[in-house]
């Protein structure tokens, strides 16, 4: 059906395909693994016309084909669903799957039939919607839908999907894979990009492993077991961290009584109590857009909360400011690093002054700054976290992102800190830089720190926190203990049920 | 008292529709522009370049449709400069503007010069004899733009290359192609604009004949939300200034004429303050897009 | 030297080409004599003293508003309003001169300064507030502001600030304790050219060696960031739009103390546009803004010569600026190949 030979690829010089070989059968689901950066985002969008290949030979069908834009693939049949959705919030879903297309009256087409048709498709596949609902007011399960019936729509034998189970409860995820085993009787190819070994065992017929942009290896998943999958994956046996089991609690630390957040009329936040104690590590739990950046953000005082109180070592600070808030040594590490804790045209000097710019130690008599004070502050943070720079005056958007979330860790951890906000600290980074992270937070928490660790990654939940607390449209569903939980559990606590179900019934 | 009260009030409304037929145009164009995603500083030089061409067309043809047409293509000239400099050099959009801004007044008093030299008398051209013509023609502007806008896949495609290119990408649709179309429908308004001012109301051209109207568009831009008929309604109101101003001149207040003159720009940036909390620009206006960015 | 610099300095060179070309071209149109042309255009630049004071004359004012619009580029508020601040700066300085005639000199040219700046700066954070608080486009503000300012002025000159003793819009001159000394008796150069360097060098200690210029680049470079980090957006946009204001307030202080020693309308040949020009060309900081300032002073100077020794329209010397700014901001696509060569190496 598919032949992918010797595809090359590179940005800037730096190769993201070295020979990159894949082959798909028709009607199978086969599944693209591998690592962050492991090359497989960018092989597919090769395919689909995104991006141009360097070298090597796609054969379609039997034809080798070039694809200059997406508008060839979908000429040829092959759809595609990114992992960012590509997906007009101010349209309705009828228009968006409509998008790009010249039905039949155009420029004027008639809508009330091209609604019917939308309608048909998705009841046809089980992807129930409303075709003239506006994509900002849908879910994140409901808007893959959407993505899925506009490449149904055109008749896509080859459907591309990048980790599309990111975002979805274990409970979606179930659905979703059901859609696919109904799109595969009905003789159509899928292609799953996705770095979640279960899910490949699961769902694929076949797999290949992308290893730092080249072939790991290609085989029938019933052939393959998962820790070998892993193996091919990382290139070397896991290592895991160990989390030793710590001494009750003490007072203190940071602890929220009610905090409720609303914004535009919306409730983000609902009546969040929680404490963590010094020394402790409270992992949040939860699908990604149920108030997890709210959350954080409220703590650090970069959105007000509306109702309830914030306190830190019992002393309420709820009135203070963002910066207030961080001197009393509550340090924040966000998942948008880019936005949020970078400025990326800075140097490394200049980034570490974005933290201490009111810092009298870094001011020399005048009012000047004192650039030697930086430079050694600088120097020392390259050292001791092994952050591998080209130069402290390089513009910090030439540093990988493993040692961009080294650099702010250690920017970030100074003396007396007693708090540390983490949303997602991990994510986007390769293994080592990973596991450094984690050992880091680890030291602090035997240091007496507090720590909120938000995450979409239960693995990273389960290996690290001693509470865990599920977060579901901005209210804690409970909070437990990390001894021996159950996923299946936590996964319904994620998706809103706090009654045990039988698995398989739907939203 | 009555009777003279509405004769009054017609007049000034009559005044104001005409004063806002420009900024109409003007707006509608770059209304298109930035929906799709390119704002134009530039629409003084859009438009001063238009009232240059028709012009300079007019005198020597006597041909008043010919000026228009000639108005029309100027306007677009610039326009599609702007367009190549911000899609395809894809630098910055406020920059470029404003830089075409002062070559284009340089050119054009460059070029006005070197055709009629310097003399005490400004040579003038003929006018069109039915002013209204050209509020028909706005008016008309306004409902195509409200159709093609809001009823017809013209304009979800528009809407679409704006708010998220690359979904308009991945959807196959070419957002250069589309840009550069809205960044020519802009030209070709903002140059009729240009025309009206020469060729309806002064019938002349001398240095910054459009005294900033271009800029004030802009404003009107901002509180239309880019909605045709709120554009309208925007330009009425800086038109009804306008007419304010020159109503009160000739009722002999003894202010000095600036007063006067200031009410366009007060109103402008009132214009503006009313538009606070109304946001929505499309996602991606002013940011060149780039289909291989990481 | 290395290739890329090289290349780089390559793809300057074909700019000042194709502009001399552009120049060439429209000398040619003009029916002009291209040798007579460009002789008049240096002999306007360094022919003479009166020549070479020019030039210092009308950097000047270009240094400061272009300082100010650098300030308000590196912190995210792009200041078109530096030709309405100027003005507002003019009318402080006449204004307050005028009051405290009886005034020593050096008492009276610090008020004076500080008046200027102080009105220019309060003229810039009217928008600058419009967009911390609201979110309101500086751009199309700043230009508003621009027009309103130059009618004030023309209301002053006619109503408040009026000469009495005079049928046309002037103010009455100011006292000679707020006049900027002049270097030579004959030449208009004065020292208003020496504050403007040496402000150039505080704008230069302060956004680039202090903690608080450090917050506002970080401002202009990453809102967001300093928001997460406790640095307030809000009051560095009206920080700066008050720094930016105040410098071109200056311009205005230094054009009527220095040079009319009046107010008067059209003191300004748009020289807050100009600004916009010298701050891009000057790759927003201080000492390329000086540059920058003294080349475009020079372009202008030499075209008035060039129109009256070869009869080229002045206005030739918009259209070159014009031209260079867009090669300047098309440089990386023109000489794409160039510039590439080093990057795949």
């Amino acid at each position: 059906m598919l032949l992918m030979k010797n595809i090359n690829k590179s940005f800037f010089g730096k190769p993201a395909n070295k020979n990159v070989c894949l082959e798909l059968k028709a009607g199978e689901i086969h599944g693209l693994l591998g690592e962050n950066g492991a090359g497989k985002t960018t092989l597919m969008n090769i395919l689909y016309g995104m991006y141009k290949k360097d070298d090597g030979q796609v054969i379609w069908k039997g034809s080798p084909v070039e694809f200059s834009s997406p508008k060839d693939a979908i000429a040829n049949h092959i759809g595609m669903v990114h992992q960012h959705f590509m997906l007009v919030p101010t349209l309705t879903v009828s228009q968006n799957v409509t998008l790009g297309l010249r039905p039949k009256g155009y420029p004027f087409p008639n809508r009330t039939a091209l609604n019917a048709s939308v309608k048909e498709i998705s009841s046809r596949y089980g992807l129930e919607l409303d075709p003239e609902a506006m994509i900002s007011e849908l879910s994140v399960g409901e808007q893959q839908r959407v993505e899925i019936i506009k490449l149904l729509y055109r008749d896509a034998e080859l459907l591309i999907l990048d980790e599309p189970t990111a975002t979805l409860t274990p409970q979606e995820t179930k659905s979703f894979f059901d859609v696919l085993r109904r799109l595969r009787e009905s003789g159509r190819s899928i292609i799953i990009i996705t770095h979640r070994i279960p899910e490949i065992m699961e769902i694929t017929d076949r797999v290949t492993v992308l290893r730092g942009g080249e072939n790991a290896v290609s085989a029938d998943t019933k052939d393959v077991t998962e820790e070998e999958l892993a193996e091919f994956m990382i290139g070397r046996p896991l290592k895991h961290v160990r989390r030793t089991v710590s001494a009750p609690v003490s007072e203190g630390g940071l602890s929220l009584e009610q905090v409720s957040l609303v914004e535009k009329g919306r409730e983000r936040l609902r009546d969040i109590s929680m404490t963590i104690g010094n020394g402790e590590i409270l992992g949040v739990a939860g699908v990604e857009g149920n108030g997890q950046k709210e959350l954080a953000e409220v703590i650090l005082g970069i959105r007000r909360h509306t109702s309830g109180k914030i306190l830190m070592e019992g002393n309420d600070i709820g009135g203070l400011d963002t910066l207030r808030r961080r001197s009393l040594g509550i340090a924040y590490i966000s998942d948008d690093r880019h936005n949020d804790d970078l400025i990326m045209d800075m140097d490394l000097m200049e980034n570490m002054l974005l933290r201490y710019h009111c810092e009298k130690s870094f001011r020399s008599g005048w009012g000047l700054l004192n650039n030697a004070a930086l430079c050694s502050a600088a120097q020392k943070a390259v050292e001791e976290y092994d952050i591998k720079a080209p130069g402290l005056k390089a513009p910090i958007r030439y540093l990988s992102g493993g040692n961009q979330q080294k650099f702010i860790l250690s920017r970030e951890i100074a003396s007396a800190l007693k708090c540390v906000v983490a949303i997602n600290p991990i994510r986007g980074l390769d293994i080592g830089a990973a596991e450094f992270i984690h050992e880091r937070l680890l030291e602090l928490r035997s240091q007496g720190c507090s720590i909120l660790l938000v995450s979409s990654d239960l693995e990273e939940i389960l290996a690290l926190s001693d509470r865990i607390a599920v977060l579901y449209k901005g209210h804690f569903m409970d909070i437990l203990k990390n001894s021996n939980t159950d996923m299946v559990k936590l996964g319904l606590l994620m998706a809103g049920r706090t009654v045990e179900r039988k698995d398989g019934q739907h939203d | 008292m009555e009777a003279s009260a509405i004769t009054l009030l017609t007049t000034y409304l009559a005044a104001s529709v005409r004063m806002a037929v420009p900024l109409t145009l003007a707006g509608l164009g770059e209304a298109v522009s930035e929906k799709s995603g390119v704002i134009n500083i530039g629409l003084e030089a859009i438009m001063l370049l238009g009232a240059f061409c028709s012009f300079i067309v007019t005198f020597y043809t006597k041909n008043l449709i010919l000026g228009l047409a000639a108005g029309a293509l100027g306007g677009a000239a610039v326009s599609m400069l702007h367009a190549v400099l911000s899609i395809y050099c894809r630098v910055n959009q406020t920059i470029s503007g404003l830089a075409l801004n002062f070559t284009v007044s340089g050119l054009t008093s460059f070029l006005f010069l070197i055709v009629f030299g310097q003399s005490t008398e400004l040579p003038v051209c003929n006018v069109f004899n039915n002013k209204n013509i050209f509020v028909y023609i706005a008016l008309a502007c306004v409902a195509a733009a409200a159709i093609v806008f809001y009823r017809s896949e013209w304009g979800v495609r528009l809407h679409a290359v704006g708010e998220h290119p690359r979904a308009a990408d991945t959807a196959g649709i070419s957002v250069s192609a589309i840009r550069y179309g809205a960044c020519l429908v802009n030209g070709l308004l903002g140059g009729l604009a240009g025309s009206y001012i020469t060729l309806s109301q002064l019938g002349f051209f001398m240095e910054n004949i459009t005294a900033g109207k271009g800029y004030i568009a802009l404003a009107v831009v901002i509180l239309g939300r880019r909605n045709p008929v709120g554009i309208f309604l925007a330009a009425m109101v800086i038109g009804f200034s306008e007419a304010l101003q020159f109503n009160l001149q000739t009722l002999g207040f003894s202010a000095p004429s600036q007063v006067f003159t200031m009410f366009p720009y007060l109103m402008a940036v009132a214009v503006l303050c009313l538009s606070i909390g109304k946001s929505g620009d499309p996602a991606a206006l002013g940011i060149p897009y780039e289909r291989d960015k990481r | 030297m290395t290739r890329k610099t090289a290349n780089q300095m390559l793809s300057f060179a074909g700019i000042s080409a194709l502009t001399l070309l552009t120049a060439v071209i429209f000398i040619l149109i003009v029916g002009g004599n291209v040798i007579i042309a460009f002789s008049s255009f240096f002999r306007g630049i360094w022919g003479s003293a009166y020549s070479i004071s020019e030039v210092f004359v009308k950097a000047t004012p270009l240094i400061f508003t272009g300082l100010g619009v650098t300030i308000g580029f590196r912190s995210g508020f792009v200041n078109i309003g530096a030709e309405g601040q100027l003005y507002m700066g003019a009318i402080a300085a006449t204004a307050i001169s005028l009051s405290f005639k009886g005034m020593p000199a050096i008492i009276m040219l610090p008020l004076i300064f500080l008046g200027g700046f102080a009105a220019g700066g309060l003229w810039a954070l009217i928008p600058g507030t419009l967009k911390a608080k609201f979110g309101i486009s500086e751009v199309i503000c700043t230009i508003m502001f621009n027009y309103i300012a130059i009618n004030i002025t023309g209301i002053l000159v006619r109503t408040w600030l009026k000469d009495p003793d005079y049928p046309y819009p002037i103010s009455p001159a100011m006292p000679e304790s707020a006049w900027l000394p002049a270097f030579f008796p004959t030449l208009r150069i004065h020292a208003g050219i020496l504050v403007a360097l040496a402000f150039a060098a505080a704008v230069y200690l302060l956004v680039w060696r202090t903690p608080t210029g450090f917050r506002m680049r970080a401002v202009g470079l990453n809102p967001r960031a300093c928001k997460c980090v406790g640095i307030s957006v809000n009051k560095n946009i009206m920080l700066s739009a008050v720094l930016s204001g105040g410098l071109a307030g200056l311009a205005g202080v230094c054009e009527v103390a220095g040079l009319h020693h009046k107010l008067l309308e059209g003191i300004s040949p748009d020289y807050g546009y100009l600004a916009i020009i010298v701050a891009l060309l000057g790759g927003s900081n201080p000492a390329g803004v000086i540059a920058a300032a003294f080349g475009i002073s020079a372009l202008q100077t030499g075209s008035l010569s060039m129109q009256r020794g070869a009869g080229v329209p002045a206005s030739i010397s918009s259209v070159i600026m014009g031209v260079i700014v867009l090669l300047v901001l098309s440089r990386k696509v023109l000489f794409k190949h160039l510039l590439m060569k080093e990057q795949e190496g």
